[in-house]
This record gives C-alpha cells, structure tokens and sequence, in this order.
C-alpha cells in the first residue's frame, strides 16, 4: 500500500506543512479529538506521531507532539489531545480552537513505536491515561483491515469517565472475537463496577497477556512510570525485551 | 514555508502575566519550581558528601558536610531566569559564598580566572571567576529555609543568579581553578559560553 | 519538543522530531551501541532527559551519555562520543 510504504521509507525531510482543522470530537470532559486536513500529507503508520507549532499574532511560537489516533485508511488525520492543567497548547487546542482554524505540523515521526497488520504474533498493547492514543491508531488499523491477529488491549484509567474510546472500543471488541479490552480503573469506580480496580500489577499481566511462548508484539505507552514498570514487569514475567516496545508520555501522560 | 500562518486566537499565557520592568528579555514568571535534569537525580547522602576546590591537581580545600555547614553562612533572596523562558522572582537561598571558601583556604586572590564546575552525575558549566566574587556566587545549601530537594540540586549546588540558570549547577561537588576558559556540559553543545539573561545570550552565535 | 519546563524523562521517540532534522535515515529504529557497557537498543527505547534544552539520550543499563543534540537558532549540534556506533537497517 503506498502510503504505508512511503511513510516508512527513508529519505523524506521533515518539513511543516499547513494543518486545518475540519472536524473536533469530544472523548471526554478533559479530552477532544481534533480531526485535520494536511497539505501534501504523505501517509503515516500507526503509533507515529507528529510536531504542531502554533504561532501567536505577535510572532510567539509555541511547539508540541501528539500522537496521531487515525489510522492510516482514514483521509483525514485525527490526534487527540488531553487539556493539561495550567499547559500553554492543549488549553488552546481543546478550548479554544475551532473548525477553520490553522497551525503547522510535521510527521509523521518515529518508525520505532509502529505496528502493522504485516507483523506476526499476538498483539499485546498497554495503555496508562492518554497512553492510549497511539494504541488506538494500531487498533483502528487492526479493524479497518480485518484481520484476525489476536489482540489484547490494557488499559488503565483514573476513572469510567477518563476513558478515552470508551464506546468505540466497546463496540470494536464486541465485533471482534479476537480482540480483548480489559479496562482497569485506578481512582474512582462507579456503582456496580464489575470489572478490574486498582493499577496493572504483575498478576494481572500474568493472567490476561499472551504468555511468551506465543511470541506477542507488546506496545506500552503512558507515563513513565506507567511505562518503566509494565515493561519491566513484562520482562519479569519471560518476554523478550526486544519485543516489548515503549513510549513514555511523561507524567501529565502527553 | 517562509512565514507560519497565524494560529487564530493563540496567545502566550504566560507572558500575559509579566511585570515588564524586572524580567530579562524573552522571559515568563513561574509561581512553581519546573525541574530540567540532564540525567537521573543522584541521590547523594550527607554522610557521603564532600566538597573540594581545586587548582590543576592539588586541592586548595576539602569539606565533609559538618565542616562545610560550619563555614560562615551568607542568605540572599534574589530572581532567577532559565534559558527556557521561565524566571521565577524572589527566591531565597542560603549557603556559603564564593567569597568565604577563598576566604576558607587563604586565598586572598583566586589561582586563576575561570572556573570549572563538577557534579555528581557528571555535569559541568563553568563560569568567569569574576562572576562568582562579590558575593555573586555561593555553594547553596538551603532553599527558601528548607535543604535543598534532591530533585532541585540537593544537597548542594551552585548559584549564580545573574546568569542563566544552567550555570547553577546541580549537585555540585567540585569547583576546578582554570587558566583558560573551557566548555561545559551545555556550552560545548550550542548554549552560549557566558549566558547573560539581560543580553538574551541563549545560545552561540547570540 | 516536550512541554517547557516540566519534570519529564521520556525517551527517544520523543527527540524523533529534533534528531530527524539531522538524520536522513529513520533514526528511532536504529540500533545504538554503548562505548561503555556495549549493550545495544533501538534508539527510540532510550531514555531522553533535558528534553526543553536538547535531546539528552542514556544508555538504559549505564546511564552513559550515548547522544546528545541541541538546535539552536544559529545551528543544529550533535554529539555521539559516548556511542561506539549506530546501525541503520
């Protein structure tokens, strides 16, 4: 497929071209979706990622990395982006901007944190709060192009209301009989909640990951403490670090 | 492209709230700390701690922590101003000045012109030691009253607050007497050799 | 580039941005080996430090210095003295 090819193939400079948001999606109370068309936009894979800067009228610049969340079928580019208390974009991007709007982005960027449907093995992905935005690009993917590699999601929230795709991966995993969602709540649980409290401790990834034999492909991506401790609990537990691949957020997670 | 398109309605929060008058050019006031760290945070015990000044391979000086805190004390409130655009106004420091560990070891002249800053973790910056007399630079111990927080330097660091605040180097252990002037951890990577926050000397070439 | 000021460690494909600027080849997927302790990850797996000032990347066993990467308005640096070497696959 050409896009997926061009966008991995080396050689492309990174230049910033001219992004124009058409379409902005609330996931939640602190998160939207912004759904933008790209000049000259080339393709991407999922889990990559792009650089937006927005320039103020008095010639300030302020530069930032999201995650694209669309999956590379999709037209249109989607990222998703979390309002980080007292931050200087994300306020600007989920509160103030409109459809119509512009500002600049470069990507895609990073070949490392990627997965596609031409991977073999189980696919093992392990998100910690806005963690899940690269994740999902890879799950969309997985949809969009029905394939039957077995897939598990992991997926840690403060709460029912912080979890981001929460109807669509809902809808996606009843759909899917090879795909798994477990989702676990860390702060807050609603009344009645039947399913997983408390963060992914080494018992919990014993149980629900394919175990090593099975050679999955793991994705982990939140902050980094999130990160560093998943992956080492992974590796605890006999999985290649090769095949254990992170991306830490930092501790606002992005 | 030549020029960026303007981002409609993007303004810089920050600078909104600036008083004009005491910030550097470029700068935003921070009411918190932010912490930039080239490396982990190395979690040095007082116990284990020791400082030295040093000209090529003497020492001139060498304090455990006890005889360190009992040099002369010296507290100043003072701004400071990062390369990264945020100051943060009227922050107190206490420790013991450039001017007393001279003063420590007899010196009644400094061995050279130039200083070499050594911490733990490996860092480096270096700083004309007309700069640090005069009560512009102090080995801190404490901030705002308390120990310095691992994560901001402590136990000790350096402070030398009329420059950016890369040259107060974190975890500082060992101030290195030069001849010639040589490039720290940042100035040998692009950052500018002196850095005066009121000339914005961010980077060489400024 | 990361939010200014913060107190992050992140990793390698979070300097992809800065360090792409300089590379022609995907830099994130290449192999880096330590000088000190000669263990060797993709650099997209290194942990990234000093991200508002540069790109400070660490060796996850030693913690020695493999790269680090600054882009100023006047030039672009970069500095591998602590990598015995990268490979591109």
């Amino acid at each position: 497929m050409t896009a997926i090819e061009t966008a991995a193939g080396p050689g492309r400079r990174l230049e910033w071209r001219l992004a124009e948001v058409r379409d902005i999606v609330v996931e939640t109370s602190r998160v939207k979706s912004l759904v933008l068309r790209i000049t000259g936009w080339a393709g991407h894979l999922p889990g990559q990622h792009v650089d937006i800067r927005l320039t103020a009228e008095d010639g300030y610049q302020a530069q930032r990395s999201y995650s694209i969340a669309s999956p590379p079928e999709d037209e249109l580019l989607a990222l998703t982006v979390e309002h980080v208390a007292d931050g200087e974009v994300s306020p600007y991007l989920v509160g103030d901007l409109h459809a119509g709007d512009q500002f600049e982005l470069r990507g895609p960027i990073g070949g490392y944190f990627v997965w596609t449907v031409a991977t073999r093995g189980p696919l093992c992905l392990i998100a910690g709060g806005s963690g899940i935005v690269p994740l999902m690009a890879m799950l969309r993917h997985r949809a969009r192009r029905k394939v039957r590699t077995p897939a598990l999601l992991l997926y840690s929230s403060r709460s029912l209301e912080d979890v981001i795709y929460r109807e669509e991966l809902k809808v996606m995993a009843r759909r899917d009989p090879d795909l798994r969602v477990i989702n676990t709540l860390t702060r807050r649980q609603p009344e009645g909640w039947t399913g997983r409290r408390g963060r992914i401790d080494k018992a919990l990834l014993a149980k629900a990951c394919f175990p090593p034999e099975q050679t999955p492909k793991s994705f982990v991506c939140g902050p980094t403490p999130f990160v560093e401790n998943v992956s080492r609990l992974l590796v605890e537990l006999g999985h290649d670090p090769l095949t254990v691949k992170t991306e830490r957020f930092g501790p606002s997670g992005g | 492209m030549d020029k960026s398109p303007i981002s409609r309605g993007f303004r810089s929060k920050r600078q909104e709230q600036t008083p004009k008058d005491r910030l550097p050019p470029g700068q935003y006031v921070t009411r918190d700390f932010p912490i930039l760290s080239a490396g982990p945070t190395p979690q040095s015990k007082v116990e284990n701690w020791n400082f030295a000044l040093q000209f090529g391979g003497s020492l001139l000086g060498q304090w455990n922590w006890a005889e360190f805190e009992a040099l002369p004390q010296t507290t100043i409130k003072t701004d400071i101003h990062c390369v990264t655009k945020w100051s943060k106004l009227d922050t107190t420091w206490q420790g013991v000045t450039f001017d007393d560990l001279l003063k420590a070891v007899s010196l009644a002249k400094p061995r050279a012109a130039y200083i070499m800053a050594h911490c733990d973790g490996g860092y480096t910056t270096n700083v004309p030691v007309a700069d640090l007399v005069g009560g512009q630079g102090m080995i801190a111990t404490r901030y705002q009253g308390l120990p310095i927080l691992p994560a901001h330097g402590g136990p000790a660091r350096l402070l030398v607050p009329h420059l950016y605040f890369w040259k107060s180097a974190k975890w500082v252990r060992r101030l290195r007497f030069m001849e010639k002037d040589e490039r720290g951890f940042w100035e040998s990577l692009g950052y500018h050799n002196y850095g005066d926050p009121w000339k914005e000397q961010r980077y060489d070439g400024d | 580039m990361i939010e200014n000021g913060s107190d992050l460690v992140l990793d390698g494909n979070a300097a992809a941005g800065l360090l792409q600027e300089i590379f022609v080849l995907e830099i994130t997927t290449a192999q880096i080996q330590c000088e000190k302790c000669h263990s060797v990850v993709a650099v997209g797996s290194l942990r990234l430090y000093a991200a508002p000032m540069g790109a400070v990347l660490r060796c996850n066993q030693c913690d020695s210095i493999l790269m680090r990467a600054v882009h100023t308005p006047h030039s672009r640096w970069l500095e591998m003295a602590g990598a015995r070497c990268l490979r591109f696959s």
